[in-house]
């Protein structure tokens, strides 16, 4: 037996003897527990042989430490200074999860517009509310995704949204997950569910901080169902320590005439895996998918994005950014899939990568799947480094070559974020492409 | 000023010989016109003296207030006071106008010793520079060059130009793609700046410019060489002749002779 297989099983039986002290709390999570545990049994763990896993080196995931369940570890970092990623025009529409864990502490929510649920998700399961039991686990649809599932067989705080018909929620609501150092390497499954009833209109800011650079393995889903008419627009930010694994699986289910908005900038993490699924279920929908990659290092970024037009007459638009220096490696796999009779569809996809250095790795596969004969889609995928002569043009107004480099990095990044209208998100986007853009100080380097 | 001595340089790629023993003189206050017919090396002259990587210079000399620029990098040419107005000026999306303006304002008054504008006093000093081209202030917020016409590319590279405020300037093309309302108002802002203190050389394939431009002495490049000056007499003779008078007559196995 390989080692790496190996320590699959190991993976695996550590997860599964724990995972039964969960239940006891609340059917709705507990029966959602058992179908995953079945489901984690019955699917094998990726390789390179899998299309979806090719390029994905899954070896720093397996190497090392085992992960043990979160609640087995000891939290040793100070939280006094979390306040300082709190957003001002959130103060009263956040909750805030350390290592997966709900903290009432640390979460606001203030007064809302009547019916509107902004709480734990463990909560709402344990009061078996009507909502969130007809749409937990309807559209996470991940087939033989053995991190699903993962995610379902622990499942226990996360955040549940529920907006009613007609309300508009105008504060950003900022999903934040912390996540501390520790003795061991651990994992955390947080979980999702936001609902948007009809003509509905909301934002939401999912945030995932490392406070230090263990090493710890995140696996969000979040589910998003987008009644008729409603409006979400979400944006993720991935600020997971550099020895972290991310692997998030975002996925919407798109009603006539609403709006999904996403945009997602990972920064953070030894290996990410973002895998969004948007699906349209009706006609007349808009949906964005749009991304920002900003890496370094030795980090792997892997986006595997599926945009499935089931109904005629959608717009659906992607424009997926990456900038990759040092020897960090960039994937991307964006399927669009237009189902026969899915007439008028007017999809718009493009992947640009700007390499910084010769040690930098992209690999890029656009994968169109079209079925029906009137439909407008347009896909592209580009790899670059800066023009010579964009260098030499900023460089004859006598900017340095460094300076050059980087206003043009800078510019390159800058369109994917431009459409995110929380201010300071926007500011905080604005800088941490510019602390990207701008070289460490050396004094940083050798700390 | 500018001294060029025997100018000789190559597409640094493929090895191709543009400029072939180039001389050439500009003095403070002097307006030259450099003509030539397409491919003659005009553009190659202003990118080379600019610094542009693409070329390397195989002999000869470039000698800017006495001293020899051909081992500066383009931008510490920049910062002597030397500013090409480029012929296709760059888009640079994501980067405002104004902030390249004021990154490359300030790195230029550091090195020559002038001071440098905090945000209010750049923003007084751009939008009074702005009427010199009559150029809109929204195309300050705007990303470099990214969306602008032909025309607002042009005008903006001699906007920069009066932001800068050089000591040489080069203006490869700046004509070219403009129509005659936008020629008067380029040409006019370039006779605003231009002084008893700098010097500017006009690259251009069109006399049409120096109606409103007049220029002190005007050259004509052809093959990679100068091979004749003159007053804005050769330019008009120029426009009615064409180039063949100054073509070298016979040709031998495609060589020149």
């Amino acid at each position: 037996m390989s080692r790496v297989a190996k320590q699959e099983i190991t993976f695996l039986k550590d997860l599964l003897t724990y995972q039964s002290n969960l239940n006891g709390r609340s059917t709705i999570l507990d029966n959602l527990r058992r179908e995953s545990v079945e489901k984690v049994q019955s699917t094998a763990f990726p390789t390179p042989r899998d299309e979806d896993w090719r390029f994905t080196n899954l070896k720093p995931l397996l190497r090392g430490d085992t992960f043990v369940p979160v609640q087995n570890v000891t939290a040793v970092s100070d939280l006094s200074g979390i306040d300082q990623y709190y957003l001002p025009e959130a103060q009263n529409s956040r909750l805030v999860f350390i290592n997966g864990e709900y903290s009432e502490e640390h979460s606001s929510v203030g007064k809302m517009p009547e019916g509107v649920v902004i709480g734990n998700l463990a909560d709402a399961a344990a009061d078996e509310d009507s909502v969130l039991s007809e749409h937990l686990n309807k559209y996470a649809e991940y087939e033989d995704d053995i991190f699903t599932y993962f995610n379902g067989a622990f499942v226990n705080d996360g955040s549940f949204i529920y907006v009613p018909e007609d309300v508009t929620v105008k504060a950003p609501i900022h999903l934040l997950n912390i996540y501390t150092d520790a003795d061991d390497s651990y994992f955390v499954t947080p979980r999702t569910l936001v609902v948007g009833d009809k003509n509905s209109d909301m934002t939401i800011i999912e945030d995932h901080i490392g406070l230090a650079d263990n090493r710890y393995f995140t696996l969000p889903v979040i589910e998003l169902k987008l009644f008729e008419g409603s409006t979400i627009k979400h944006v993720r930010i991935q600020r997971d320590s550099l020895n972290a694994f991310h692997f998030s699986r975002p996925a919407a289910h798109v009603a006539k005439n609403a709006d999904y908005e996403s945009y997602t900038i990972t920064l953070g993490a030894r290996l990410s895996r973002n895998d969004p699924k948007i699906v349209a279920t009706d006609e007349e929908v808009n949906f964005t998918v749009d991304g920002l990659v900003l890496i370094d290092g030795d980090q792997i970024a892997d986006t595997h994005s599926i945009m499935d037009h089931k109904f005629p007459h959608a717009e659906s638009h992607q424009l997926h950014k990456c900038v990759i220096n040092g020897e960090a490696h960039s994937i991307f796999n964006g399927k669009i899939y237009v189902r026969p009779h899915a007439q008028k569809i007017d999809s718009f996809q493009e992947n640009r990568n700007l390499l910084l250095t010769r040690e930098g790795q992209v690999n890029t596969k656009p994968q169109l799947e079209i079925f029906a004969d009137d439909v407008l889609c347009s896909h592209g995928a580009t790899i670059g480094q800066l023009e010579e002569d964009e260098v030499f043009y900023m460089n004859s107004r006598g900017l340095s070559e460094q300076k050059a480099r980087e206003l043009l990095t800078y510019g390159f990044a800058l369109e994917t974020i431009e459409n995110i209208e929380v201010e300071s998100v926007h500011k905080l986007l604005l800088k941490e492409v510019e602390r990207y853009t701008t070289p460490k100080k050396e004094a940083e380097v050798v700390a | 000023m500018l001294e060029i001595k025997n100018l000789h340089a190559i597409v640094e790629e493929e090895g191709t010989e543009i400029l072939k023993g180039v001389n050439l003189t500009v003095n403070k206050g002097e307006v030259h016109a450099i003509m030539g017919p397409n491919g003659s090396g005009k553009s190659t002259l202003s990118k080379v003296v600019a610094g542009h990587p693409a070329y390397e210079v195989t002999e000869g000399e470039v000698l800017f207030e006495g001293e020899d620029i051909l081992e500066l990098d383009p931008d510490e040419r920049a910062h002597l006071g030397i500013f090409l107005a480029f012929q296709y000026p760059v888009e640079v999306p994501g980067v405002s106008n104004k902030r390249l303006l004021r990154e490359s304002y300030n790195t230029v008054a550091e090195k020559r010793g002038r001071e440098e504008l905090d945000p209010l006093q750049f923003e007084d000093y751009v939008r009074e520079r702005l009427e010199l081209v009559e150029m809109d202030p929204k195309l300050l917020e705007r990303s470099v060059n990214a969306g602008f016409s032909g025309g607002e590319k042009k005008r903006n590279e001699i906007f920069q130009m009066a932001v800068l405020d050089p000591k040489l300037s080069f203006l490869d093309e700046t004509d070219s793609g403009l129509d005659i309302d936008a020629l008067k108002i380029v040409a006019n802002g370039i006779n605003h700046i231009a002084d008893d203190d700098n010097g500017v050389v006009l690259v251009t394939h069109y006399q049409r410019i120096l109606d409103y431009i007049e220029p002190d002495i005007v050259h004509v490049m052809i093959n990679g060489q100068i091979v004749k000056s003159g007053d804005k007499d050769l330019a008009i003779k120029l426009e009615e002749e064409g180039y063949d008078w100054l073509q070298p007559k016979a040709q031998v196995n495609g060589e020149l002779k």
